[in-house]
């Protein structure tokens, strides 16, 4: 049996895993990239046949500043099921691990997803291309470096028709009034080009 | 209609019968993004019944549909999909933005959605609410069908 690892000693933030008492059902195992395929092959051997999930964290304080998280299950039907928790620390501008989709092919979609999020490359994948975000997106949102409102840094422009400043408030909604309204919404379109101004932050 | 006598006969202007019937049968789109299409579904169920309004018809084909009803957040991923129905859409067309998260993006004011879907389409008609009741859904089809009443077109801002 694959025993728990300490984090590296260049660990400087807290590590939440690593103060946090393993859970009764689900053993904890730490590794690194080079030990990572010999550990869950060691895993599988010993009868975890499921994959659950695969997972990133980002710790931006630690070094290694990205976790990979293995869940493995066995025994499940049986009267004792378990699980086992495999983290791997990876660091690195372009950071990396083995891929493991060949020994489950579950592995496939979720290591997409921790690619596509995290950009964690997983060398080895048949498939590495972004899985839930589009194409062409630029970036790894679940960063925690990452703009929460993506990396144009404002709010997508407001057409100008949509401004509450456009609108006069209290117009009844009918006949000749609201004529008048809607030239005065297309008037006004036309004098302030589209996004303009685009600070209608309040909701 | 049977009529009394040969010599009686009604008269109306083309354009208000045309505007009566069409008004009596905007088919909607069978579109919906999140939450807000549960509602939706219950507008056309017998408690709320759309069908009383002539909309009970959701046309799974963008060529047949007068109305897309927007009723959910709009993904990034997912825009270009909406431009590409709304495009689809033969004219005239009109769009119900329905809650919260198509008028503005909602609680969700973060990369992957939308700010608001009248970013990307023309929009006849918002709906508040998160989500909103079906009444206020029906209410919304009401409008539509005064717009179209009052000769609007759709695709142009006709605040109602």
């Amino acid at each position: 049996m694959p025993s728990s690892q300490t984090p590296p000693a260049g660990s400087t933030a807290v590590d939440p895993t690593a103060v946090r008492p393993p859970i009764d059902d689900a053993r904890i195992i730490r590794t690194s990239p080079e030990q990572l395929r010999a550990e869950l092959t060691a895993l599988k051997d010993d009868g975890f046949a499921m994959l659950l999930d695969v997972a990133g964290v980002d710790y931006p304080e630690r070094t290694p500043r990205f976790d990979v998280v293995y869940h493995l299950l066995r025994g499940l039907g049986t009267a004792q099921p378990e699980r086992v928790r495999v983290l791997c620390g990876v660091d690195g501008a372009e950071p990396a691990v083995p891929s493991v989709s060949d020994l489950w092919p579950s592995a496939n979609w979720a290591e997409r997803e921790v690619f596509d999020l995290f950009g964690v490359h997983f060398a080895g994948h048949p498939d590495l291309r972004r899985i839930q975000l589009p194409d062409d997106w630029v970036g790894h949102p679940l960063r925690k470096d990452y703009p929460l409102r993506g990396p144009a840094l404002e709010r997508t422009p407001r057409p100008s028709f949509a401004l509450k400043s456009n609108v006069a408030a209290g117009t009844p909604a009918f006949g000749k009034t609201a004529a008048a309204l809607q030239r005065q919404i297309v008037a006004a379109r036309n004098h302030a080009p589209d996004g303009a101004e685009s600070k209608d932050g309040s909701k | 209609m049977a009529l009394a006598s040969p010599g009686e006969f009604l008269l109306a202007r083309v354009d208000d019968v045309a505007r009566w019937a069409q008004s009596s049968s905007v088919w909607p789109l069978t579109m919906g993004l999140a939450c807000c299409a549960i509602e939706m579904m219950t507008a056309t169920a017998p408690e709320y019944d759309i069908a009383r309004f002539g909309s009970e018809v959701f046309r799974a084909s963008p060529r047949q549909a007068d109305l897309m009803i927007v009723s959910g957040r709009v993904a990034q991923k997912m825009a270009p999909i909406i431009k590409r129905l709304y495009d689809q859409m033969a004219d005239p067309k009109w769009v119900i933005s329905m809650g919260a998260c198509a008028s503005s993006g909602g609680v969700f004011d973060n990369y992957a959605v939308v700010q608001g879907v009248d970013t990307i389409i023309p929009v006849d008609v918002y709906i508040p609410g998160c989500p909103p009741t079906p009444d206020g859904l029906l209410y919304a089809v009401n409008l539509i069908q005064q717009q179209i009443r009052r000769g609007g077109r759709g695709g142009v801002l006709a605040r109602a």
